[in-house]
């Protein structure tokens, strides 16, 4: 009998336990948080159902005998394994509510796959603001992560009365044909569903992937068959023009070129045709099947295990007021496998933790806040000052610019888990060369070649949710998620209103002018960061790339690791690994 | 018995969750405390009655204060 096991098994298959249950206080004084974050959950679901719903409602496409997008994406793929990104995205606050593009990551065939589609009931898969850059987070997502971009195209192109706000431009609506073909010479193939007419910016849309297959009334085209030529070039529309466009309008009846006619049967560019929607998108999946994609066990060092600690008391252990701590390890003991961690240096830079962890038997680096005080610490401020959780001090900072270059070394995907409140201030911090430790961090960060996913659990504030990998680390993070107890801004609203109006204040005080404008000023300040820093706005913003539940945060985590291991551009044999060696002494 | 339920660090008392009399469960919450920009909750140590009650809303106190008084 031949002898088989996991890479690496003594650091690997049993890491140790981390988590303990709630006790009964704490799930007694859980029960309004849990309400509370359920509210923010109504809120955000509200905003997604809008989303859904934009455009014609299901049933007309449904009456013409065609599937809306949804329905599509739900043939498509895998049962479970949806996982949507930028469903709130809508930057330019557009009236249709959406950037008229539906995207996530989600298996198809047992394979990972990034997967977009034009929203067909949002003016028939328009070009409109925002979109081009929700398409281009979404082909750097493929990018980095190495795996297929699937696309379902149908998209009537550019929206005419809006065309200075998508047509032109670096990142404008055009620039992801570019991408295209960037994915295509870095060997990421782009699979292609056409559906319905496409025209100018559609057309492109359709001939850019890598293998096109359309449904049998599809077309891509250089041009749309709806612009009429032989305006008389008045400069203006007159009552003469107007009668004689309806005159040519009545009389046009030539089809829309680039035909199935044309491009199965004369230019070959389609590989299939099929009569019905679904057959298109089976065609799409027979094709995944030949994607790249290792199976899992080729990086698998262990066999994977749910968490011994149900998820859903992430709800009870993550307080929605911000002002209220808790306890970071439990928090992690909920999200890996067997609830176990091989932690990084523990005691140093008390105030993150650094290690590895497994998900689905897959390894992965974790980095996060822990949340309290943490007495004689900082060293430097020499007792004149306790550290505290959320910020990051020097030994943090050593700590998490040490375990990134690591695992770069060794090829470990990381899962960031922010909830932080900045970096420490003042000349005692800045004697202790905290500013170039944060841009350290960014260097380190920079320097490897490593997907990461960021999740901001709470806060995001300041440089340091730059420095822990933030969407801004575009070259790295994959996506940013957040939560329902999100808040992203530079500072917080009451520090911001201290300081921009504390002068103004003094000023006026002195002069014995009445202050209460200026407080009304501040106050309507502290408003708007509040308004300004929600889940649904960071997710409309781009701040973040998805608002998810708490409970779903493993699901997310589960993609970003399956996706990094499918097809990994590089890779560390897990025996010459040296960051378990590392951490083991 | 009685027992002391002490401050952990210095700060202000942000609110008092309990009465005089009142009966406490085990890691219920009795007060928070806050310091450092934290709300930083205080739990009963133990099941008990409340006897005492030391500190006011605003009071600032040092660590190791006493705040309450459980029997």
């Amino acid at each position: 009998m031949p002898k088989k096991q996991t890479p690496l098994r003594p650091y690997f298959e049993k890491m140790p336990d981390i988590g303990k249950p709630l006790s009964e206080g704490e799930v007694r004084r859980s029960k309004e948080n849990i309400d509370l974050i359920g509210e923010h959950e109504e809120i955000i679901a509200a905003e997604i159902d809008k989303v859904i719903k934009a455009g014609l409602p299901a049933e007309k496409i449904h009456d013409r005998g065609g599937m809306t997008i949804y329905d599509r994406l739900e043939y498509l793929i895998d049962e479970g394994t949806w996982s949507p990104l930028h469903t709130l995205y809508n930057p330019a606050d557009n009236d249709e509510g959406c950037t008229g593009v539906i995207n996530g990551l989600g298996k198809i065939k047992g394979r990972w796959a990034v997967i977009i589609g034009f929203d067909n009931k949002v003016m028939a898969g328009a070009w409109i603001a925002g979109q081009g850059e929700n398409v281009l987070m979404v082909t750097d997502l493929a990018k980095r992560l190495n795996i297929p971009l699937v696309w379902l195209t149908n998209c009537s192109g550019v929206k005419l009365m809006e065309q200075e706000s998508v047509y032109a431009g670096r990142r404008s609506s055009g620039a992801p044909f570019f991408r295209h073909a960037e994915l295509n010479q870095l060997g990421i193939p782009i699979l292609n569903a056409i559906y319905g007419t496409n025209p100018a910016g559609g057309g492109y849309q359709g001939i850019s992937p890598t293998i096109l297959m359309a449904h049998e009334k599809a077309n891509i085209a250089v041009g749309g068959a709806g612009i009429v030529g032989g305006m008389n070039p008045k400069g203006q529309v007159d009552a003469e023009g107007a009668q004689a466009l309806i005159e040519a309008a009545k009389s046009f009846k030539s089809k829309a070129p680039g035909r199935v006619e044309t491009h199965f049967d004369e230019t070959a560019y389609f590989r299939e045709v099929h009569e019905t929607e679904q057959g298109v998108l089976d065609g799409i999946k027979d094709y995944m099947r030949m994607m790249p994609a290792y199976d899992p066990t080729m990086f698998r060092v262990a066999a994977p295990a749910e968490p011994k600690f149900p998820i859903d008391e992430l709800n009870q252990i993550i307080p929605i007021n911000q002002k209220r701590i808790y306890d970071a390890t439990q928090v992690l003991a909920r999200l890996t496998d067997n609830s176990e961690f091989m932690e990084y240096r523990p005691d140093y830079g008390r105030e993150v933790f650094t290690g590895i962890a497994k998900i689905d038997g897959l390894p992965v680096a974790f980095i996060g806040n822990r949340q309290g005080v943490f007495p004689d610490y900082p060293d430097y401020a020499e007792g004149a000052y306790p550290a505290v959780g959320g910020k990051h001090y020097r030994e943090g900072l050593i700590k998490q610019g040490e375990f990134v270059t690591l695992c770069g070394r060794d090829n470990l995907p990381i899962v960031w888990l922010q909830d932080t409140t900045g970096i420490d201030v003042g000349d005692l911090a800045e004697e202790a060369e905290l500013l170039a430790l944060g841009q350290s961090l960014v260097y380190s960060i920079e320097q490897t070649d490593l997907a990461m996913m960021c999740i901001v659990l709470r806060k995001g504030t300041a440089a340091a949710h730059y420095i822990m990998c933030g969407p801004q680390a575009n070259n790295n993070n994959a996506f940013t998620v957040g939560t329902p107890l999100t808040e992203i801004y530079v500072m917080h609203g009451e520090t911001a209103a201290a300081a921009s109006y504390a002068r103004r204040l003094v000023k006026e005080d002195e002069a014995g002018r009445d202050i209460s404008p200026i407080v009304d000023k501040m106050n309507q300040m502290i408003q708007d960061y509040q308004d300004k820093s929600r889940p649904v706005y960071c997710a409309q913003k781009g701040f973040v790339d998805e608002i998810v539940s708490l409970t779903e945060l493993r699901k997310y985590i589960q993609a970003f690791v399956g996706a990094n291991y499918q097809n990994p551009h590089s890779i560390t044999p897990i025996h010459q690994m040296i960051l378990p060696r590392t951490i083991k002494g | 018995m009685s027992t002391d339920v002490t401050a952990p660090m210095s700060g202000t008392i942000y609110k008092i969750h309990v009465t005089v009399g009142e009966q406490v469960s085990y890691e219920d919450e009795l007060i928070i405390l806050e310091a450092l920009k934290m709300e930083n909750p205080i739990y009963a140590p133990a099941d008990g009655k409340v006897t005492e009650i030391k500190v006011s809303e605003g009071t600032e106190v040092e660590t190791n204060q006493v705040l309450i008084v459980l029997e």
